[in-house]
């Protein structure tokens, strides 16, 4: 069975990697952004679906990684590559210190908090004019080369940075540590009294994730070569991210990668076709998984597609 | 000088005040935490604004509109969408309401235009002066009607049978259900209060300044700041923290400078959140973590 979901999931990659020689340029630029929002979700997973703490606000550090690369970049002209790890760095850090005080708070307290933490590195960002560029943003240096070359390098390198998360979230979910976090999930009290020193595992779980999300900030700075306070601290982003998460299960590896797939798809189709009212769908569709797919639609349809189930979701929770 | 601008800040205080009553009245209660609230505020500006343009009837008139439209509107939303969501997992709350946020900001953007409106009555320009303190007549009026109605909450949830329900589900649900108060009915009620409080808050927003629908998850943040510094489902302390935010907003902005005034409120909140998550008068029993 192991074998068998292995196998689907190699010929998946190999489809992927072979792809860019048979599309066109407009699809590889959607699959890219697919990859760049499966990266954010597959990492952040690992502090919301496998520890249980909602991070609301983790898209901060996908905010970090991208103001790392781009002022990197900019302002003291260091290669592309070597901005990564220290964008990386720099989420870990920033995840480190904020996490002691922060993961004390439980449920709704935590993702409030989190929350004030995106919008409060967004705001000192848009006030540090002289380095970042404040509220008009950063130009970052434009890749030389063929578009047709430039398409192809951010396609593999966020394709990279997705299997990379993914192998990391992988091995978390196969050692020891990644089953205290799961622990952590399920009774946080009964975990501490079994000798699982809690408050460090949460701040390990959230500085992985945070540091595998800037890693993606950084990839999309470069790619968009244009990053602003607003465009990368918030905005449809976290809402989104949930969804995905939500969408194709947290408890599972590749369920955010999925989820993102699902609806980073349904969303360029609704686009190309409706853009007045996209953002209308948005919201209706993230509704509409909440009230139908909580679980996720691996768990929802294990036994084939009915719509019983669907009923059944919506009844479950029922007040 | 500075008298001048804490008055300001009590003046703005006020309105934070509405804004966070209502958001910390649904969050204490029912534990959801309502990110479409600046949405339903909005909705409630644009009541005043298209009631004022088309039929020029006087914005303050509007408020009652705009309570009793969004007061159904959150009614039939609490009962056929959210209690089917309550008992679930703690962040399905958060992105369903955050849902409906964008569902909300997108249907103005669409319908209303993403242009910046503002209502402006015949006696807008007027003030009043004591000393140096110049107070203009519509942001005493704002300020007013916005402690008028905290008190008149604070009375329905102290006196009514229906704001003793409510207080005896926020404290003890079960306890609750025990003496045949039934959790659903409540809890609709109460979020359709939160949502008309918005609906108010919104329609006295358009009288101080200009609104577009861009600024819905701003509002929110600010109910939110408010809720924290204050004590969730506490009317009281939505009040002080509205005052509170009011004043340290405008001070900052002039003293340190506008572009911080977010930072500092939004740091506030987190040194807030870490040094006493019930906030200044929060008590023991009050919106813990219920689930």
């Amino acid at each position: 069975m192991i074998s068998k979901k292995l196998l689907l999931f190699i010929g998946f990659i190999v489809i992927l990697i072979v792809l860019p020689f048979l599309v066109s340029g407009y699809w590889l630029r959607v699959l890219t952004q697919t990859f760049l929002f499966a990266a954010i979700a597959t990492g952040s997973n690992i502090i919301i679906g496998f520890t249980g703490y909602p991070a609301f606000g983790n898209i901060a550090f996908f905010g970090v990684g991208a103001y790392v690369t781009g002022v990197l970049m900019t302002n003291y002209s260091f290669s592309f590559f070597t901005t990564l790890p220290i964008a990386s760095l720099f989420g870990i850090l920033i995840a480190t210190l904020l996490g002691i005080p922060i993961l004390r708070l439980k449920g709704h307290y935590f993702a409030i908090a989190t929350v004030g933490v995106m919008e409060t590195i967004k705001e000192i960002v848009d006030n540090m004019t002289e380095i970042t560029g404040g509220g008009l943003g950063l130009t970052l240096p434009i890749m030389q080369g063929e578009p047709e070359y430039i398409y192809k390098f951010f396609y593999y390198i966020m394709l990279l940075s997705l299997l990379f998360s993914l192998l990391i979230v992988y091995i978390i979910s196969k050692i020891k540590q990644g089953f205290a976090l799961r622990a952590i999930r399920v009774d946080e009290d009964a975990a501490s009294v079994m000798g699982i020193h809690t408050s460090l595992y949460k701040t390990f779980a959230w500085a992985i994730s945070a540091g595998l999300v800037a890693i993606t900030g950084g990839i999309y700075a470069y790619w968009i070569s244009y990053i602003d306070p607003t465009t990368v601290f918030g905005g449809t982003y976290p809402v989104k991210m949930f969804a995905m998460i939500l969408l194709g299960g947290s408890t599972s590896v590749i369920g955010p990668m999925v989820g993102a797939f699902i609806l980073e798809i349904i969303s360029e189709l609704v686009w190309s076709k409706f853009i007045e009212i996209h953002g209308m769908v948005l919201g209706l569709l993230i509704v509409f998984i909440i009230l139908f797919l909580p679980k996720g639609i691996f768990e929802t349809f294990k036994g084939g597609f009915s719509i019983k189930r669907l009923i059944n979701n919506l009844k479950e929770n029922k007040l | 000088m500075l008298l001048q601008i804490i008055v300001n800040g009590i003046l703005l205080g006020g309105f934070y005040a509405l804004i966070g009553l209502g958001f910390s009245l649904v969050w204490g209660v029912t534990n959801i935490i309502n990110l479409s609230h600046g949405a339903f505020a909005l909705l409630g500006a644009y009541i005043t604004y298209f009631m004022f343009q088309a039929f020029h009837i006087d914005p303050f008139l509007t408020l009652p509109f705009s309570f009793i439209i969004l007061f159904i509107f959150g009614y039939l939303l609490q009962w056929y969408v959210m209690n089917y969501v309550v008992k679930a997992q703690i962040f399905m709350l958060l992105i369903l309401t955050y849902g409906i946020e964008i569902f909300l900001v997108n249907f103005m953007t669409t319908f209303f235009s993403a242009d910046f409106r503002s209502v402006t009555p015949t006696y807008a320009g007027s003030s009043l002066e004591i000393g140096n303190v110049i107070i203009p007549y519509i942001k005493l009026g704002v300020f007013s009607l916005c402690l008028i109605i905290t008190i008149t909450i604070s009375f329905v949830l102290e006196k009514t049978w229906v704001g003793k329900a409510i207080r005896a589900t926020s404290l003890d649900l079960e306890a609750a259900m025990m003496v045949g108060i039934s959790p659903k009915n409540i809890y609709a009620i109460t979020f359709a209060m939160g949502v008309g409080l918005a609906g108010l808050a919104g329609s006295l927003l358009s009288l101080t300044q200009a609104f577009s629908p861009s600024i819905a998850s701003g509002l929110t943040l600010r109910a939110f700041i408010v809720a924290i510094l204050g004590g969730l489902g506490r009317i009281e302390g939505a009040f002080l923290g509205g005052l509170i935010l009011g004043i340290i907003e405008t001070v900052s902005s002039y003293y340190i400078g506008e572009s911080y005034k977010n930072a500092i409120a939004f740091g506030l909140m987190v040194f807030m959140l870490i040094v006493k998550p019930s906030g200044l008068l929060g008590r023991k029993y009050y919106a813990e973590v219920k689930h």
